[in-house]
């Protein structure tokens, strides 16, 4: 099969109007079938339909095809389901071609039908071109290792996590702080039901602690990734906490001597933390961990360790595992506002950003739950809060940080109830975009609680000689110009991708999107996919997300690596590249241009060198081929034969 | 501490909270409520003419600016045909605020637009919201309801009737 003369079937769909609306597809159906090579020519109202596929498998039974050419949409749209008819039909679903006479021709020339007809005919012309030159393609089963790699321990990582384990899969849950927990763990209530945020969460991390199938590495970050096999190699660095994770008991007595203060990173720098710490109380594992940068080595701790697991020779410990998936859910970062200066971020410890507050509000936070404007400890009377700050702006971050007004109603609503009617909140938004289930209830709410929301941004914050902040503020509701009088400002800072998000991207050789979070493969049917195999995304490392959102594409990321993970094999790629030996010379330089180390040279018995791909790393792209100076290494059925076909066609 | 937390630079207002609470008091439900949406001004009959602004009432009130809704004329450009209350989303009713604004006004005794004070009088004295005119033709001919062969209207409010008419007004 797939030798010999080529018998080729066209197939035109008419996409109902949405080519036949402007393509005139009985006159393209008489010039395709006078082609040469095309025994039948049919169209049809819908291809990809049932009876369409059907008719396409007659075809191919009564005409003895053993090439089909799919004038339809575009092959990221329907190649697959072209692929299975063929595979249906008995033939090898690779000697199938997609011309793309939709976006390539009646979406764009819906204008000039007679010209578009004619540029559909070009293009069917080349697909025939090149079809007639496809060979078969077999797939190899390559087993793959049922253990998967979550990076990142927030919410996402964990649920992630968590639902693979409970699928059966092995898990290395990687995070690079010293307790799992993330951003959710630093929040004091969620809206809108204002659930205690540790409430719900420190079960699942002692859950994820606990699971047989997972084995948890905090104080660790992945140092290389690698493709192998069906899967990855990877290599995790574990930080050395100086604290043996097997001894610590947890009981915070090295904590208590410790004689060095720095702020806390957990509390947003508004109380301090020891050089010695455990970051959190409900911190999983309950470990202590020593911060090199601010030790001073006095060794106070380890006199008071009673279970002697402090150990300041402990060094970075290399770990080397083996996964078949990857999932990527290192969050996001909450910008600092300082790069707005008008704002004042800078000038007052009196205002502060979205997570400052959480802290402020949280039971376990610096100051157990009570308010207090940071520069004298006092109880704030009159209090700003201040959505979109950098975020739909195209001087920080263009997109909308999806939680801001949420977080501003719900702080709102908080600070009302903990300052009591008397103090005065106001909400000053751009627009005030709350569209989660139960969340315009929760607006209404606050609103009936006597929280005053103001259309308007303001243009500058400035602080008066005796502390109290004066934001002047535009009411597009009613034409005035107000200026409100501060005891505390609280910025609805945007949401950015970690710092690091960058680096891990290159190791995983996976895309970022113009926003700088990582790109998914498909906006709306793929989600929680990278466009490459095995890499998957869990939360707001694709873009900014809330709580239930994160869950909810962290298990969707689990479900899809599971199903990869539990068939035990992945089918090879089928376009990857093939070394012709004979006229290989072994010059190296496809090995040169290759970015994933997938080509060789090696030398054979006889003393001759020859470039050997390795099937399992190659990606498809094409550079070896267009470098090599034989036409010897070639992409299957994207050779220079099968593309300057399509372009003589193209070009007469 | 920052006790007042509210002023309007332009005028250099204050909030007044207990004169709020009491305007709104007898409302289904309160300017608080308010999106902000402005559906009100889009539909308001009296905009278009008169350039009444039922957002911007209802905005004020909300933050407490109400002195100057109470003494401001605006406050009686409305015709009362209750559009805004059918039609916003949040069932805040303008129009309602807007009567309790006006009550506040004639309870201190401030002036009320004289057109309006004369249909109260005609209203009053007749019993009707505007007094008999004559039909004009063309040519600027007046002519009498006699002229045109139609029976005279009653005029003059009986005292019973009278009585029964402040008492649907509320009043003694």
């Amino acid at each position: 099969m797939g030798t010999g003369e080529a018998k080729i079937g066209v197939f035109i769909c008419h996409c109902g109007l949405n080519i036949a609306g402007v393509i005139d597809v009985k006159r393209l159906r008489e010039m395709a079938s006078k082609l040469p090579g095309v025994v039948v020519c049919v169209d049809y109202p819908y291809m990809c339909s049932e009876p369409g596929q059907e008719l396409i498998r007659k075809s191919v039974a009564e005409h003895g095809l053993n090439r089909v050419v799919v004038a339809a949409c575009s092959p990221s749209m329907h190649e697959e389901t072209f692929r299975q008819v063929l595979r249906s039909a008995g033939l090898n679903p690779f000697l199938l071609e997609v011309a793309n006479i939709r976006e390539h021709c009646s979406w764009p020339h819906a204008h000039e039908p007679d010209k578009a007809t004619e540029k559909a005919l070009k293009l069917i012309e080349m697909a025939v071109a090149k079809a007639r030159l496809l060979r078969p393609i077999e797939l190899k089963e390559v087993p793959v290792a049922r253990r998967a790699l979550v990076i990142g321990g927030g919410i996402a990582g964990i649920t992630a996590a968590l639902d693979l384990a409970e699928a059966g899969v092995e898990v290395y849950l990687v995070e690079k702080e010293p307790s799992i927990g993330g951003h959710m763990a630093q929040l004091d209530k969620t809206f809108p039901t204002l659930d205690c945020s540790a409430c719900i969460l420190t079960p699942r991390m002692v859950q994820a602690a606990r699971h047989p199938n997972i084995r948890l590495l905090t104080y660790s970050e992945v140092e290389e990734v690698a493709r192998a096999g069906g899967g990855f190699e990877v290599v995790i660095r574990k930080k050395a906490r100086h604290v043996c994770e097997d001894r610590c008991t947890g009981c915070g007595m090295c904590v208590e001597k410790c004689p060095v203060e720095v702020p806390s990173e957990f509390d947003q720098g508004l109380g301090p933390r020891k050089a010695i710490y455990i970051p959190f109380p409900q911190a999983v594992p309950k470990v202590a961990v020593i911060d090199d940068e601010h030790c001073i080595r006095c060794g106070l701790c380890e006199r008071v360790c009673e279970a002697g697991a402090i150990d300041f020779g402990q060094e970075d410990e290399f770990l080397k595992v083996e996964v078949g998936a990857i999932i990527v859910a290192t969050g996001f970062e909450v910008m600092d506002p300082w790069s707005l200066p008008e704002l004042g971020f800078l000038e007052s410890p009196n205002i502060i950003t979205h997570l400052q507050l959480e802290r402020l509000l949280s039971s376990s936070g610096p100051t157990g739950g009570k308010i207090i404007r940071p520069s004298d400890g006092k109880e704030p009377r009159s209090v700003v809060i201040v959505t979109c700050v950098g975020s739909r702006d195209e001087r920080a971050n263009p997109y909308c940080c999806r939680i801001g007004c949420s977080v501003a109603v719900k702080q709102a609503v908080l600070l009302k109830e903990r300052l009591g009617p008397e103090a005065r909140i106001y909400v000053c938004f751009m627009d005030l975009r709350t569209y989660g289930r139960g969340l315009e209830e929760f607006y209404a709410k606050a609103r009936s609680e006597g929280i005053t929301f103001i259309r308007g941004s303001p243009s500058d914050i400035e602080v008066m000689p005796d502390g109290t902040i004066k934001v002047t503020v535009f009411d597009q509701s009613t034409g005035k110009l107000l200026e409100i009088s501060a005891d505390l400002v609280v910025l609805i800072a945007g949401l950015r991708p970690p710092g690091d998000l960058k680096d891990l991207a290159a190791k995983l050789k996976i895309p970022l999107g113009p926003d700088g979070f990582l790109l998914e493969a498909h906006p709306k049917l793929r989600p929680s996919e990278a466009a490459s195999r095995g890499i998957f995304m869990a939360g707001a490392c694709q873009g900014p997300k809330d709580i239930v959102e994160t869950v909810s594409h962290a298990s969707a990321a689990a479900a899809k690596a599971a199903s990869m993970l539990l068939k035990g094999y992945v089918l090879s790629e089928p376009f990857i590249a093939v070394v012709d030996e004979a006229s290989c010379r072994g010059c190296g330089r496809c090995e040169e241009v290759c970015e994933f180390g997938a080509i060789e040279v090696v030398e054979e018995k006889t003393g001759r060198l020859v470039a050997r791909v390795n099937e399992a790393l190659c990606m498809g792209c094409g550079a070896c081929s267009v470098r090599c100076p034989t036409g010897a290494i070639k992409v299957r059925n994207f050779g220079p034969e099968q593309i300057l076909a399509q372009v003589a066609v193209a070009s007469r | 501490m920052a006790m007042s937390g509210l002023t309007d630079l332009m005028t250099m207002a204050k909030p007044n909270e207990a004169l709020k609470a009491r305007i709104i008091a007898l409302l289904a439900r309160g300017p608080d409520m308010c999106l902000q949406c402005g559906r009100c001004t889009s539909g308001c009959t009296a905009f278009r003419l008169l350039e009444l602004k039922p957002h911007e009432i209802v905005c004020s009130a909300k933050m407490g600016f109400v002195e100057e809704l109470v003494s401001s004329k605006s406050i009686w450009d409305c015709a009362l045909c209750l559009k805004c209350a059918e039609r916003c989303p949040q069932e805040v009713s303008p129009y309602e605020l807007i009567l309790s604004l006006r009550n506040e006004a004639i309870s201190k005794g401030l002036e009320i637009p004289e057109a309006l004070r004369d249909i109260l009088m005609t209203l009053m004295e007749t019993g009707l919201a505007f007094k008999p005119k004559k039909a004009v033709d063309r040519e600027g001919k007046a002519y009498g309801r006699e002229e045109l062969g139609l029976p005279a209207l009653r005029t003059g409010l009986s005292e019973q009737a009278l009585m029964a008419l402040m008492e649907l007004l509320g009043g003694a």
